[in-house]
């Protein structure tokens, strides 16, 4: 069987951007000719540029759980809350599906997401050929599914923005946070970065 | 016959001449294709310019109020970055303006530049620049994100206090939706059929 006829065995590219198919020119730096895109056969240093970002968002997903993310002062006590520890406040105060809710949006899709793009990734550098429609669709999930993470941080900047009664009570900015929306950033750059098409390169 | 090329895959496609009348999808790794892309460019500037309101208004007013002991204090949407701001994380502060304010502005903005001159058959100085800058704002507005992350913020503090929703509460949902309308009608797909459109 021949190998299916691609944009780069035609001599074509596509432009990420408005994606037209145009003719690859023997020019150094070619642009889309409709909307003046760097036109790319792939995204350069993809892979590297990926792992890179995706070593970072797995290192600082552990202090983005175990730091502080919040600090309530009340005249009764203080408390420090964790992202787990705010779902299970919330959990106790009885909206459960609220808990539910964070609980997905903050520790189970950040972690989805650096699990997949790294299976994804060490596919697309091995160039294994099973599964391919699978990991290109779990690809899109993840670019789809991953801005949903930064609730907890649009939660807390409320928080801290209106939590400011100083004899009663006090909402403070944790370390924790700024880890945590740290890795929700350096996840949607590692999406970016990555190209799907090295998915689907045939092996060698 | 033309031929595209997946923008995912990379497989070549050989595509009829005339447009697609229904949603295709790459033969090998099932993405997105092609749309059908004949909507009215009336409706994406109505939606744009109805957008543009709700988002002065949504950062005009007071999105909630919190009382207790007789003691009121709100927020507005740029407040919400703001706190971050005065406990000394400019990070997180530009991060939350820039997906809350930032971005929803320049893509509501930058579509009406675009969009009103093709209305009229011409074509905006820089449309080029224009058209690749809301490229790159797309993917970081992140207001119903934002909404959600309200609500979760609102029960956390209802255990505490009286909590009063205020106007732009609901001009940012109703912003939220109206941004997901006009998003799925200015697909770029879709701008440059208009553009093509215009020169014809």
């Amino acid at each position: 069987m021949n190998p299916p006829a691609t944009g780069r065995s035609l001599g074509l590219l596509v432009c990420l951007q408005c994606h037209a198919t145009v003719r690859a020119l023997q020019v150094p730096h070619p642009r889309c000719p409709r909307c003046r895109a760097h036109l790319f056969q792939r995204k350069r240093h993809s892979l590297a540029l990926t792992a890179a970002l995706l070593l970072c968002a797995a290192i600082l997903y552990v202090p983005a759980n175990l730091l502080p993310v919040m600090y309530t002062d009340t005249i009764f006590d203080e408390e420090r809350d964790t992202i787990m520890s705010g779902v299970l406040v919330l959990l106790h105060s009885g909206s459960w599906p609220i808990a539910v809710l964070v609980f997905i949006a903050s520790i189970v899709v950040p972690l989805l997401k650096i699990v997949s793009l790294s299976v994804v990734l060490f596919s697309a550098w091995r160039r294994s050929p099973r599964y391919r429609t699978q990991r290109s669709e779990l690809f899109r999930m993840v670019e789809f599914i991953g801005r949903w993470s930064m609730l907890d941080v649009y939660a807390i900047s409320l928080l801290v923005a209106l939590v400011q009664i100083r004899s009663l009570a006090f909402v403070a900015v944790g370390w924790g946070a700024l880890a945590f929306a740290a890795v929700v950033v350096l996840t949607q750059f590692a999406a970016r970065t990555f190209d799907e098409r090295l998915l689907w390169e045939t092996p060698p | 016959m033309p031929v595209i090329v997946c923008p995912s895959c990379d497989l070549a496609h050989r595509t009829a001449m005339e447009r697609a009348s229904e949603r295709t999808r790459c033969a090998r790794c099932q993405a997105s294709l092609q749309r059908p892309e004949n909507g009215s460019i009336d409706t994406a500037i109505a939606l744009s310019i109805a957008a543009l309101v709700l988002f002065l208004l949504s950062n005009a007013y007071p999105l909630v109020a919190i009382q207790t002991n007789g003691s009121t204090r709100s927020t507005t949407l740029v407040g919400a970055a703001l706190g971050f701001y005065r406990q000394d994380h400019a990070g997180l502060a530009a991060l939350v303006f820039i997906t809350t304010v930032v971005g929803p502005f320049l893509q509501i903005a930058g579509l009406l530049y675009l969009l009103i001159p093709l209305r009229r058959k011409q074509q905006a100085p820089g449309q080029t620049t224009v058209f690749r800058l809301l490229a790159l704002v797309r993917p970081w507005t992140f207001i119903e994100v934002f909404m959600l992350g309200a609500l979760v913020a609102l029960v956390r503090v209802a255990a505490y206090a009286r909590v009063l929703p205020g106007v732009a509460l609901w001009s940012c949902a109703l912003l939220m939706l109206t941004l997901a309308a006009l998003t799925s009608r200015t697909s770029p797909g879709q701008f440059w059929r208009w553009v093509e459109g215009s020169e014809a």
